[in-house]
């Protein structure tokens, strides 16, 4: 549906956008993440047509919609858009929702059903006469949503919709996308810098990186399998170690870290340069033990260097010639009676390492 | 509370309009088109309420509508160069006849005169009252540039005819204006404005200064100030109406000027000028030009033949 | 001190009473003044948007150099204006020096920048957010327009009061071009509060002068005070 070809953006010396290639398909929740910068806002403006792309071609439905200036307007049209910042007009909730319909000449009866409707679906059923300024901004956002939906676009971007938002209206908000894009089938393509939020909502995720997508896929792709050393550390994974390809066989291969060999699922033939991706949440902690068991994976032995609450958990981190962090409940930090100095084994499977080819950085 | 204020703005409103609506209305209640006049006077004809006096008068017989500029004599003449008028009312002959000579101007009148008086303060403190006007413009001077002196003589400053006028009394005192007046002290002040502001100014200063008599008498109620000197030829003041010379602004109004020009030497009008302001004053602010051309000294004609 | 109080006095005498006087010079100068800032907001607003949604070398400087026109000395707009339409000027032969259209025309161009700037900061001080919305919500150019002034209208507004301030308070213009003259007929006259107060100050009428002045004041206040309600709702 939307098809984006090397597009590039500068502004003056800047580049932000730098040949982002992909596609969002027709009925598909489709989210970008990726660091604060990295021009996400950018990307959504220009297939909105709020901006212009310096190189490159977006295609909707198979047309360049920045070639023909006489149709800008029907282009722009086929979409909505919600914009980071909560922003309504100085007027009612009503008038607020009916702009859109207005510039399209739409019949008043139709408008005020429309409307009803519209509040309706957002939560702000009996909100019409107020005057949309006085909302929260949760309030506000969902005006600009039920704004950008009764025009019943084909597609609906949301640039960081629930960014400053609180936790009840960003849940709120989502419930509305999933429900916008299964009752109405309408493609939503949305930017966040929150990655759990696109595991949330989206069929598939693009990461977007120094200005180029650096990984298109299903959330499970991105969070399992990133496509290089930033997107892991992006996604979360806290592990990430380098290192050079040794013994390669079977799928299997054994990769030398520096001070340790750590074993994983990889078809990384001898000699090539990779990062190794351990989520740490596959990490287990046990006390020193002595001896080798028979263990199809890795076990290393080291040191805790630091116990830091996080949330329900802690983070355990292991210096086993590198670091290693781990998350584990706090009862279980208790029972194994880990402190700074502890004696430990980390342990991991070879199919939890992730194995990507090294970046130049 | 609300109401009350809405009402009252709107009763305020209405009452605007109402006012607009009558003078609109009463303005124009023939329907033959009003003719308009304008008329560049000098500022004592105007201060003195004389031509608000004759001015309905006229604008009934003629069925004309009177637009009246008020300007010292220099402005006044300005106006009427630049044709942005149609009548000149002034008072400064050496300047009419150069208008006059210029053929901006035709067809002079003379319809009055009055003298000038020398006011100042009570108290007199050059101790000039009685004097000719020459000599108490030279003490004036002279106590005025003293060490530590109170005296202080407000001048029109503004090219008028009074100011004229003013010069050639310093003149004939022997002095040169530009040198030995103008800027010779604090003691000489020119205040750039009508002959009724000027009057105010020197009543605020207790201040001496040169005064038609007609617009001293108009303020005299409002000022502390008290004639002084008012005898000597010199202080003779003769007022004229010109028309704008119509060769020169074929545009000009010319049969409406020539109507006013000749309104004013009317005999009627010669009446009510040299009536005018005796019930209030006690005097008359203005003489009536038609009979003393000899004693002013300008042709029979310019106070008897109308214009054709 | 007793001359002010009995001017006071007798000045809410002429207001309460409605003196025809002092109602006929402010009504002039509400219609003279009222004229002014709307043709100049007629040409002002246009013009704002114009400068302000366009981009063009300059554009800097321009709007700089509007800004610096809003202290335009208004005896310098009444020179300029005298000299046009003087008889011997360009435009002397409509015959304007003396006549309340002088005055407008003096006015409009006196309230012309401040009314320009003030439109173009009141619409560049909306949202770019907004600006973004109305193009996503599929605005034509027009329709954008129409919004933008919606959104900057209350700041719009406020210019137009202080457009009509200035004009209804500006002495020097008013005096060049219309001459302060009382005629018979309320059309003629160009006489306006504050050649008025000017006049009757300077023949020494203080309780005429006092209570043209409360009436100058009360319109610009209240002018205002209404902006500011407006803009608080």
């Amino acid at each position: 549906m939307i098809e984006l070809d090397s597009v590039s953006k500068n502004f003056d010396d800047t580049t932000v956008l730098a040949g982002v290639t992909g596609q969002v398909n027709r009925g598909e929740i489709f989210a970008v993440i990726g660091p604060s910068g990295a021009g996400k806002s950018t990307l959504l403006r220009l297939i909105d047509l709020l901006d212009t792309p310096t190189e490159g071609t977006i295609r909707i439905n198979g047309l360049d919609i920045h070639a023909d200036k006489e149709r800008r307007l029907s282009i722009r049209r086929m979409m909505g858009m919600v914009f980071q910042k909560p922003a309504v007009f100085n007027t009612t909730v009503t008038e607020n929702i009916a702009v859109g319909l207005r510039f399209r000449g739409t019949s008043k009866s139709e408008i005020h059903t429309r409307i009803e409707e519209a509040l309706d679906t957002v939560g702000l059923a009996g909100y019409g006469e107020r005057r949309a300024r006085t909302l929260s901004g949760g309030e506000m956002q969902r005006v600009a949503l039920a704004r950008a939906m009764v025009i019943e676009p084909e597609v609906l971007l949301m640039d960081e919709p629930t960014a400053n938002l609180d936790p009840v209206s960003v849940e709120m908000i989502e419930e509305l996308v999933i429900r916008i894009n299964r009752d109405l089938g309408t493609t939503i393509l949305f930017s966040t810098h929150d990655m759990y939020q696109g595991q949330r909502l989206a069929h598939r995720i693009g990461v977007l990186m120094d200005g180029t997508f650096a990984q298109v896929g299903t959330p499970r792709e991105v969070f399992t399998l990133p496509a290089s050393r930033n997107v892991a550390r992006f996604v979360g994974i806290e592990n990430v170690v380098d290192g050079v390809v040794v013994a390669a066989e079977d799928g299997m291969s054994a990769v030398d870290i520096g001070n340790a060999r750590i074993r994983a699922r990889s078809s990384f033939s001898r000699g090539e340069r990779v990062s190794l991706c351990i989520r740490s949440e596959d990490i287990r902690i046990a006390p020193a033990i002595r001896g080798r068991r028979v263990f199809d994976g890795n076990i290393l032995p080291g040191t805790v260097t630091s116990v830091v609450p996080r949330g329900p958990f802690s983070r355990v981190t292991v210096d086993c010639g590198f670091p290693l962090s781990s998350v584990l409940s706090w009862k279980a930090v208790e029972d194994l009676d880990l402190r700074e100095g502890s004696q430990v084994t980390a342990s991991f499977t070879a199919a939890s390492v992730h194995v990507v080819r090294a970046g130049e950085d | 509370m609300h109401k009350r204020i809405i009402f009252a703005v709107a009763a305020v409103m209405v009452a605007l309009m109402l006012i607009c609506g009558c003078t609109g209305t009463t303005s124009d209640p023939t329907p033959v088109e009003t003719q308009q006049l304008r008329i560049a006077t000098t500022t004592s004809l105007y201060d003195t309420k004389l031509l608000d006096h004759l001015t309905p008068i006229f604008e009934e017989k003629y069925n004309a509508e009177v637009l009246i500029v008020s300007a010292g004599t220099g402005k006044a003449i300005e106006y009427g160069q630049n044709g942005d008028v149609d009548v000149l009312m002034v008072h400064d002959r050496a300047r009419e006849d150069a208008f006059l000579a210029d053929g901006y101007g035709t067809d002079r009148r003379v319809f009055a005169y009055n003298y000038f008086v020398l006011v100042g303060p009570e108290s007199d403190p050059a101790g000039i009252k009685g004097m000719q006007p020459e000599a108490a413009f030279t003490a004036i001077r002279e106590t005025g540039m003293a060490d530590g002196s109170d005296v202080v003589f407000v001048s029109r400053g503004d090219a008028s005819g009074t100011h004229s006028k003013e010069k050639a009394i310093w003149k004939g005192a022997g002095f040169n204006y530009s040198a030995d007046v103008q800027g010779s002290g604090d003691w000489y002040q020119e205040a750039g404005t009508g002959m009724g502001a000027t009057l105010t100014m020197a009543n605020e200063k207790q201040a001496y200064t040169l005064s038609d008599i007609g617009t001293y008498l108009a303020y005299k109620g409002d000022l502390d100030l008290v004639t002084l000197v008012d005898e000597g030829d010199i202080l003779l003041n003769v007022y004229c109406a010109m028309q704008i010379n119509p060769e020169k602004y074929p545009d000009i109004n010319s049969t409406v000027a020539k109507d006013w020009v000749n309104f004013m030497i009317s005999d009627d009008v010669q009446k009510e000028i040299a009536s005018f302001g005796v019930d209030q004053y006690g005097q008359p602010l203005f003489y009536a030009a038609q009979d003393d051309w000899e004693k002013i000294g300008v042709p029979q004609a310019e106070v008897k033949d109308p214009i054709a | 001190m007793y001359e002010i109080i009995e001017g006071f006095l007798e000045a809410i005498r002429l207001i309460v009473t409605l003196d025809p006087d002092v109602m006929a010079i402010a009504a002039r100068s509400i219609i003279i003044s009222l004229t002014a800032t709307i043709i100049a907001t007629l040409f002002a607003v246009p013009l704002g948007a114009a400068i302000n949604f366009s981009t063009f070398p300059g554009k800097k400087s321009l709007i700089n150099l509007i800004q610096t026109l809003y202290s335009l000395p208004t005896v310098v707009v009444g020179l300029l204006i005298f000299l046009l339409i003087s008889r011997v000027g360009p435009f002397g032969f409509l015959r304007l020096l003396f006549t309340p259209t002088a005055m407008v025309i003096a006015q409009t161009v006196l309230v012309l920048p401040i009314l320009t700037g003030l439109t173009i900061s009141a619409l560049s001080g909306v949202d770019p957010v907004i600006r973004d919305t109305l193009y996503s919500l599929g605005a034509t150019r027009l329709q954008f327009l129409i919004n933008i002034m919606k959104e900057a209208r209350f700041a719009i507004l406020a210019a137009v009061a202080v457009g009509f301030g200035r004009a209804i308070s500006e002495v020097g213009a008013a005096i060049l071009v219309g001459g302060n003259i009382m005629a018979s007929s309320f059309a003629s006259s160009t006489r306006v509060l504050t050649t008025a107060i000017s006049l009757e100050t300077s023949m020494g009428n203080i309780s005429q002068s006092i209570a043209l002045g409360i009436v100058l004041l009360v319109i610009a206040l209240g002018v205002n005070l209404a902006i500011a309600r407006v803009q608080h709702r």
